[in-house]
């Protein structure tokens, strides 16, 4: 079973204090450490628990810059095989649909029978990349994936619905996953595992070569004319509230409403 | 025991000189030295089996001439001290059946040199000779007869009961007792004067008074039963717990070893985790199960005892190394071992404190914190068996710089307050360095050691600089873990760290960066050409303090009138032996009482957050740890719970929270005891709660 | 035709509540801009659902079929490109949930119509699309203008918009026949799994009311839980309550909990140490209600009372009760 993984590079920033650029359109992102998408290491990790059972080969492609290849090694580090990394440089400010335009060149020349990417990733949280793809390479699809059974040429899988529900979905393979984290335990990737993946060649392709134009791609080919960024007004700590008790509470109440909707 | 030769017979009772007849009416006398050399031959296969598993292991650990490894040996080896703690009985039993033992060995070998080399067993010296073995073959019979009491009649809990422990045992004392037999026999038959120098043998020929010639018949069967057992028994040395008389004190003198460093990209890649010296340690393991009575993860009721891990890691060793692992019979065997005895699995390797209490006990000095962490790093590696919490704790350390998620530039908030030189925003370097260290600088309630420590230096006047947001981690939570990579990075970027801001002398908060720094980094620097090593001053705090109040620089003059009893930190205490100097503090601050739990130095109880234990919260328990720590606090009487660990403050303190005994006992820092004794007070009446009950909503 | 196209979502014979915030944001924005709302209803056997759109929008298409009957990606794919090519609706709407996730990216494909996904907030001017989404985790806002296009996509989060069934319209439902399934790839729904219930599934409640060491003793439990009633919150704890066995395990936040992702957090007499606040920090809103005003919760929490929530609590329940 060949399985293939989209996987991209993200800003950690759960802890960090984020400062937008000058311009308005991006976040300031020297101080910030990046890794995996959260979503995507759970589909590389899924990938290679596939591989172990039923052997076959695992190929991670990202679309990045060059320090993206560290996820990259991450990913080769837990078992997958090879890895491609396709240079962002056209592609910035590309919305969803470029972004998986851009793997889309690259993956259907791929002989596979499973293409995972991960439900969202944590910077913009598009969420579209995987469902596009199967779109584009004609293949059945299922989102937010949370359990797989591989059973001679198809699949059994469960969808995370709201409400702690699920759903049960059979899939004919090949086809392409959307995984929701909590399907398995990542493997801890030491430091070791990254040496010992070091010399693993990791092959490189841009949008010329693979033949996309301006138009398809970066800001020509986005949806979105132009974005501009704010910092949500919370500031840092709680705020406290003043006033008798009953005023306090009565505030509160008021806060309560509003974030909850209806009540 | 017997010999037989051609040499002199009947050569009894007439002469004046006291000897015995080697071989005396045993014929043919080679069939003995055939058997004998098979039964050498089957010793020497059981030998190399051993020696074969050994030499699996890295061979990177040198051997030294080491004068505490010597005198644990004589202590340990030959006297056995460690089996007498806690347990006189046990430690009697040993020297017994050890020196019983090992007198009939060397009468043997006497025996041999008086027959094959110079005839010097006669008159005197042979009398007192035979006195002597019958004392040491009845102390053996009497040390076996007692080893079968208290492990099948009186069932000392940590004994166990298995067919191996019953065999051996039985097998020694019909040896002695056999012996005892042919003498008696002998002694019967030939009835020499001096028969009752070997009172024992004398007692025993009582049995055939009348029947010389009767006794003169069966002597010979005797003898060759007592022969054959004889041999069986060196046989059966190297497959059964016998074999640790040539382990123990192997173990017992390497475990006194420095570590050797062996870094990471060095390692082959099919390289065994452990060393030559840690297969040793397996193989040592007699199975008293002193470490399941001390270690506190079974006391609390978790799913691990240090024995457990030991026969389990032995057990796959074998599987993988011994000669005899191409045979299905033998891994299949080993396997319904592996399954039957103890049930124990990889996930289990993650309980562990590291706390050393097995090792302090253990009469082989088998250093199961140690193996511990080699097996962690072979499962770092595979990665497959990481707690995802631990996972996340050593991604979290790699990416920012220490385990407690938190970017860099929070490190140095807290401390902000309170003006010290921060040598990352380019202050000036004086005196020493005082490294905070993670879990102080991030934890809430961990802080106040901090504040506390550096108000107290400030009244003391003593300089000082931190290193602020640039302050690294020393790595400790890595190498605990297993993940030797991550360890030997931080490592590096600590010790360019500190080399680049030219800092010699450091004053840690946590006994486990001051751990580290002291006993982990040197063999590691050692590997270095001279001009790039660290050379590094480092203490605990505690150590500074006692210094300090010796030298009358703090000023502790406000009587506190409470009660309090100290947490020794097990890589305080156990592991660096650091037990008094606190106390001392302690003891110079006026109208402070002090008591001790029931189990205090050496023998204090883990708080639960070593080993990166700290970080997991989903392990499998009855008991919290810190709760039986907190319970033992309140026994003792104390109000207040003094402990010298970021860590273990932050156990105790969570533990008091979910004991009910919240407002009963206080968990304090030695630094924050000693700022509120301080003469003006340093403490400036903030989140603290120290004397008057102060209720934190929690 | 100019309209705006509601893709109602319902599961198992129940409206979800996304369905109505949908259509409260299309009839504010049909209103601005002088355009109808339309609802759109795939199912099967489920015309008696459909009816209660019709106080909400102008009006009411009603598609049904067996393959319809649960959501699957081809056929709705299939429902939806048909209606689309034939009303050519302006702005089509669908909720950002588990089949709006599914089916919204893939419409983008094979219609080629921009899609924007997960918008908190919407704007629609002249002919342009404007939209408010989060982006990092929540820490940084977006505006997005969109470039300008005869129809558009969107899809909204749940739970961000205000929700009012009642629109005062009275659409007609028009019953609309289901495409020739052709070009079905082969998945296939086969049911739903209901997780096993503990007793209550704190993972999936949208306000919780948590209680820490601060509650005392179990007997003062019952006024957490009647403040948590007056909200249609669901209860939960720190771990000294769990571990103490006055609230069950599975009530549990933190570490060695459960980790909540609530609209509201509100955390009576916690601490906040690491370990809870790991299981509850990416909460939207925290209030937080402590004696201590150096209780670590205060650095997370959005709000603050610094007060005894033994006091607190009936007060609070009376502002629910009585209004």
């Amino acid at each position: 079973m060949n399985v293939v993984v989209c996987v991209k590079q993200v800003p950690e920033v759960t802890d960090a204090e984020l400062e937008i650029n000058k311009e308005g359109i991006g976040i300031l992102k020297e101080d910030l450490e990046f890794d995996i998408n959260e979503w995507d290491n759970y589909a590389v990790e899924e990938a290679v628990r596939i591989k172990e059972a039923h052997g076959g080969k695992v190929i991670v492609i990202t679309l990045g810059d060059e320090d993206s290849e560290d996820v990259l090694r991450v990913a080769l580090a837990m078992g997958a095989d090879e890895a491609i990394r396709i240079d962002e440089e056209a592609f910035e400010l590309s919305d969803a649909a470029g972004i998986a335009q851009g793997l889309y060149h690259v993956i259907r020349d791929l002989s596979f029978d499973l293409l995972l990417t991960g439900a969202q990733s944590s910077d913009y949280g598009w969420g579209q990349v995987g469902p596009i793809l199967a779109e584009l390479l004609g293949l059945p699809y299922a989102s937010l994936v949370v359990g797989i059974e591989i059973d001679e040429g198809k699949m059994i899988v469960h969808r995370e619905l709201e409400s702690n529900t699920q759903e049960k979905v059979e899939i004919p393979l090949p086809a392409v996953l959307t995984i929701q984290t909590g399907i398995n335990n990542p493997r801890y990737v030491s430091i070791m595992g990254i040496q010992k993946v070091r010399k693993i060649e990791i092959k490189e392709t841009d949008s010329g070569e693979l033949g996309l134009s301006e138009e398809e791609i970066g800001l020509m080919g986005s949806c979105v004319a132009s974005q501009e960024l704010s910092l949500p007004a919370v500031g840092e700590g709680a705020k406290i509230l003043t006033g008798s008790l009953n005023e306090i509470c009565e505030k509160t109440a008021q806060i309560i409403r509003d974030k909850a909707g209806v009540i | 025991m017997g010999g037989a030769n051609n040499k002199n017979c009947e050569l009894v009772g007439t002469t004046m000189i006291p000897y015995r007849i080697s071989y005396w009416h045993i014929q043919p006398a080679w069939i003995f030295y055939l058997l004998a050399a098979v039964a050498v031959g089957i010793f020497i296969f059981g030998l190399i089996t051993h020696v074969s598993v050994w030499i699996k292991g890295i061979k990177r650990q040198a051997i030294h001439l080491s004068w505490s490894g010597t005198s644990n040996l004589l202590l340990d080896g030959l006297l056995g001290l460690r089996i007498f703690r806690g347990d006189i009985a046990a430690g009697t039993i040993h020297l017994l059946i050890l020196w019983g033992f090992s007198g009939l060995f060397v009468g043997t070998v006497l025996i041999s040199v008086d027959y094959w080399l110079h005839h010097f067993l006669k008159g005197s010296v042979y009398l007192w000779y035979s006195t002597c073995l019958e004392i040491v073959g009845l102390m053996l019979l009497v040390g076996l007869v007692w080893s079968l009491i208290r492990r099948y009649l009186q069932h000392v809990p940590r004994l166990e009961r298995r067919l191996e422990d019953l065999t051996v045992v039985v097998l020694l004392f019909v040896v002695v007792l056999s012996g005892f037999m042919v003498e008696g026999l002998r002694l019967a038959a030939q009835r020499p004067d001096w028969a009752l120098w070997s009172f024992a043998g004398h007692w025993m020929s009582l049995l055939w008074t009348n029947h010389h010639q009767g006794a003169l018949s069966i002597y010979p069967y005797v003898w060759w039963a007592h022969a054959l057992l004889s041999l069986g028994l060196i046989a059966f040395i190297p497959y059964s717990k016998l074999f640790h008389m040539l382990a123990a004190p192997a173990s017992i003198y390497l475990e006194n070893q420095p570590l050797q460093a062996i870094p990471v990209e060095t390692r082959g890649q099919d390289d065994e985790v452990f060393s030559y010296r840690d297969m040793i340690f397996f193989d040592a393991c007699t199975r008293c199960g002193r470490c399941v009575e001390a270690c506190p993860s079974t006391g609390a009721g978790e799913p691990f005892a240090p024995r457990d891990f030991i026969v389990w890691t032995r057990n796959d060793l074998l599987m993988k190394y011994h000669p005899l692992n191409h045979f299905d019979w033998f891994t299949n065997w080993i396997k319904r071992r592996h399954t039957r005895e103890h049930v124990f699995d990889t996930q289990k390797i993650w309980y562990c404190t590291t706390c050393r209490a097995c090792l302090d006990v253990c009469p082989v000095y088998v250093a199961t914190p140690d193996t511990i962490r080699q097996a962690r790093g072979k499962v770092v590696e595979e990665g497959i068996q990481v707690p995802s919490l631990l996972t996340q704790t050593l991604k979290n350390l790699y990416k920012y710089n220490n385990p407690w998620e938190a970017t860099k530039k929070k490190r140095a908030k807290r401390s902000q307050d309170l003006e010290i030189p921060d040598l990352s925003k380019g202050e000036e370097a004086k005196g020493l360095c005082y490294f905070v260290g993670c879990t102080t600088s991030m934890d809430i309630r961990a802080q106040e050691l901090a504040r506390s420590f550096a108000r107290i230096l400030k009244h003391a006047q003593i300089p000082f600089a931190i290193l602020g947001n640039k302050e690294p981690c020393c790595g400790d939570i890595a190498r605990r873990a297993g993940e030797d990579g991550l360890f030997e990075k931080q490592m590096e970027d600590s010790v360019e760290l500190l080399g680049r801001y030219g800092i010699r002398d450091v004053v840690t908060s946590s006994p486990h960066c001051f751990h580290t720094f002291r006993n982990e980094y040197p063999a590691f620097q050692a590997l270095k050409p001279a001009e790039e090593r660290l050379e590094l001053r480092v203490r605990h705090y505690t150590m500074l303090l006692r210094e300090l109040v010796t030298a009358g620089s703090l000023r502790l003059e406000r009587p506190l009138n409470v009660k309090v009893t100290y947490h020794d930190p097990c890589y305080l205490g156990r592991h660096n032996r650091i037990f008094d100097a606190p106390r001392e503090i302690i003891a110079a601050i006026p109208g402070v009482e002090m008591v001790e739990m029931a189990h205090n130095r050496a023998n204090s109880l883990c708080c639960g957050g070593g080993g990166g234990r700290i970080w997991q919260e989903d392990l499998d328990a009855d008991v919290n740890m810190a709760e039986i720590r907190i319970r033992e606090a309140e026994a003792a009487g104390a109000e207040i719970i003094i402990t010298a660990c970021p860590l273990c403050l932050i156990m105790l303190e969570d533990a008091r929270k979910t004991s009910s005994l919240e407002y009963a006992v206080r968990v304090m820092d030695l630094n924050e005891l000693v700022a509120t004794a301080l003469s003006p007070p340093v403490l400036g009446g903030e989140n603290h709660e120290c004397c008057g009950m102060r209720k934190t909503g929690s | 035709m100019d309209d705006i196209l509601v893709l109602a979502e319902h599961r198992n014979g129940e409206l979800r509540d996304i369905t109505f915030e949908m259509l409260t944001l299309a009839n504010k924005l049909s209103r601005e801009n002088n355009l109808a709302v339309t609802a759109l209803f795939l199912g099967h056997e489920v015309s008696d659902l459909s009816e209660r759109l019709k106080c909400a929008c102008d009006r009411v298409i009603l598609m049904e079929d067996p393959e319809l009957a649960n959501y699957s990606a081809d056929p709705y794919l299939m429902a939806m490109e048909t209606v689309i090519k034939d009303r050519k609706p302006m702005l089509t709407m669908i909720g950002h949930t588990a089949i709006g996730m599914d089916l919204a990216p893939a419409m983008t494909a094979r219609l080629a119509l921009p899609l924007v996904t997960d918008c908190v907030e919407v704007t629609l001017e002249d002919g342009r699309l404007k939209v408010l989404r989060e982006i990092y985790g929540g820490k940084i806002n977006a505006q997005l203008a969109m470039k300008p296009s005869d129809q558009y996509l969107i899809s909204l989060r749940t739970g961000s918009f205000a929700a009012e069934a009642e629109q005062g319209k009275s659409g007609n439902v028009e019953t609309v026949p289901a495409p020739a399934w052709t070009n079905l790839k082969g998945r296939r729904f086969l049911g739903y799994l209901e997780a096993e219930l503990e007793d209550v599934d704190i993972e999936a409640a949208d306000i919780l009311v948590s209680i820490g060491r601060g509650i005392g003793k179990p007997e003062n439990i019952p006024l957490a839980q009647d403040f948590a009633d007056s909200i249609g919150a669901t209860l939960a704890c720190s771990r000294p309550v769990a571990d103490e066995e006055w609230l069950p395990k599975s009530r549990q936040v933190g570490t060695s909990g459960k980790t909540v992702r609530p609209k509201i957090y509100i955390a009576l007499g916690i601490s906040g140490a690491y370990q809870h606040q790991v299981g509850m920090k990416n909460a939207d809103t925290i209030i937080a209600v402590n004696t201590d005003p150096r209780a670590p919760i205060f650095n997370i929490a959005h709000y603050g009372i610094v007060a005894d929530l033994l006091k607190v609590l009936p007060l609070l329940r009376e502002e629910f009760v009585k209004k």
